[in-house]
């Protein structure tokens, strides 16, 4: 447990030293991620499905402010799904408008939560963001991960339905296949079970994390993901859903284990970092670099020796010191206190 | 002591905190210090009937155009004063909605923003008292 400690110190220290140069680290890596998701998965456009336009992409992103990220996310999805069919574009730029117009515009700040949802769902382990969310963020930060959800949906439902969405299947017609794209959106009911879950999920992990009882966060996780279990378990069952039940035993368990590091890396910890600020007053430019205190609790050694024959014989003479000392303080014999 | 040259690590002190909460979280704080809980509220009231309104046109574009084919079947039975009414009650309902959700959210923020920016004044008054001291 202390080394752990230390490394949380380290870590600390470490962020304060060097977050001028993890924050775009971190950006690229997030903007990479979001784009190969989404050219992989949904890389109808053959032109931009390429490494070197998305590397590209997230090095801008990187020095970019994070809403940028999701704003590159939503343009490369749009024209992805230009190239599948007008139809499915112009479904897919209603939602994004209507989540713009509604949403965004209260919590822009937790725009790139909406952008790691889908990531999520990719890699199986959505079950994670309602508990983030609930652990790191205020309750409005709930409707980021929803956003995400819902935009997970659709896109997945036009990934399965690719056939008949694209351009290439003529016979049906143009009201009709936006009918269809419509209805990977609203007549999901996957989507609904979901995201009811999720919300519920986040205001419980948030409401008992704020509660003040011993092990408060650990509590939240254990109820959050217990919660998530087992409502989208009886709900796939319920709705006939078959052969998900691993990828959610197992997303869940992953999702736990991440929840966990995030409680190690955030419980009660304020990352502060170093600071550039200019300013000036009636005499003087001020050029300041401020660079918090941090203490890294290095763990003291304490060597002790038990029964060590190089020990022993010191300490009787300590012993016949003190004794002699204590002889000569009372003015006594020595050989009456043996 | 050579006076005025000196500079005086307290106020630098105190003018650094000043900037790095200037330009790091106090900067989203700035409207509520510059606005009237209900100017700062109004404004943002504002933006959300263009906002919303701009959404329930999109909302009422995706349904025609999904229920496209049974509408032109039906056309010449809609009795037009109802079918604009109905849109009209459902845009009212939907509007109150998002204004409370909105009213709600910029009240909760301007009280918390103002707390926030207390903690500035500290400093600000901090920096006031060393001037003070120093012109006497």
């Amino acid at each position: 447990m202390e080394t752990l400690l230390e490394l949380k110190d380290r870590l600390k220290s470490f962020y304060s030293k060097y977050e001028i140069y993890m924050m775009p680290v971190l950006k690229f890596v997030l903007a990479f991620t979001l784009f190969l998701v989404i050219n992989k998965n949904i890389g109808f456009m053959e032109q931009l499905d390429s490494l070197p336009i998305i590397i590209i992409l997230a090095l801008l992103c990187s020095i970019l402010p994070p809403n940028v990220t999701v704003l590159f996310g939503v343009l490369l999805t749009l024209a992805h799904l230009y190239a599948l069919s007008k139809e499915v574009f112009l479904t897919g730029l209603i939602l994004f408008l209507l989540l713009g117009l509604l949403y965004f515009r209260f919590a822009p700040k937790e725009g790139y939560l909406a952008a790691l949802t889908p990531i999520c769902f990719v890699f199986r382990i959505p079950y994670v963001m309602p508990l983030a969310e609930g652990l790191l963020y205020k309750p409005y930060a709930l409707f980021s991960v929803a956003c995400g959800t819902v935009v997970y949906y659709f896109l997945d439902g036009v990934k399965m339905n690719k056939a008949t969405l694209s351009s290439v299947a003529e016979e049906d017609s143009a009201t009709s296949k936006f009918a269809a794209a419509l209805n990977q959106l609203i007549g999901n009911r996957e989507m609904y079970l979901v995201l009811a879950t999720f919300v519920l999920a986040m205001l419980l992990v948030y409401a008992i994390r704020q509660m003040n009882v011993d092990h408060a966060w650990s509590a939240a996780i254990l109820v959050g993901i217990l919660v998530e279990f087992s409502i989208i378990f009886a709900g796939y069952m319920f709705l006939g859903i078959s052969g998900k039940t691993f990828s959610l035993i197992l997303g869940s368990a992953v999702s736990t284990g991440i929840a966990f590091l995030l409680k190690f890396l955030f419980f009660h910890v304020d990352y502060v970092r170093t600071e550039r600020v200019q300013f000036e007053d009636d005499e003087y430019y001020y050029y300041v670099k401020a660079v918090p205190k941090i203490s890294v609790t290095q763990s003291k050694k304490q060597v002790k020796k038990f029964n060590s024959k190089t020990s022993k014989p010191d300490n009787r003479k300590k012993e016949r010191i003190t004794r002699e000392q204590l002889a000569e303080d009372m003015d006594i014999d020595s050989e009456l206190l043996k | 002591m050579m006076g005025w040259t000196m500079i005086d690590e307290e106020r630098v002190r105190q003018m650094t905190k000043m900037a790095i909460y200037e330009e790091g979280e106090g900067r989203q704080y700035i409207p509520m210090t510059q606005y009237f809980r209900h100017d700062y509220v109004g404004k943002e009231l504002v933006k959300s009937v263009i906002g919303g309104t701009l959404a329930f046109a999109l909302m009422c574009v995706v349904y025609l155009s999904f229920e496209m084919e049974n509408f032109m079947d039906n056309i010449n039975q809609i009795d037009l004063v109802q079918f604009v009414t109905g849109i009209l009650v459902k845009y009212g309902i939907f509007m109150a909605v998002y204004l409370l959700i909105t009213y709600v959210v910029y009240n909760v923020r301007y009280s918390d923003g103002r707390r926030h920016v207390k903690q500035f004044y500290e400093h600000l008054k901090k920096v006031n008292k060393i001037y003070e001291q120093e012109e006497k």
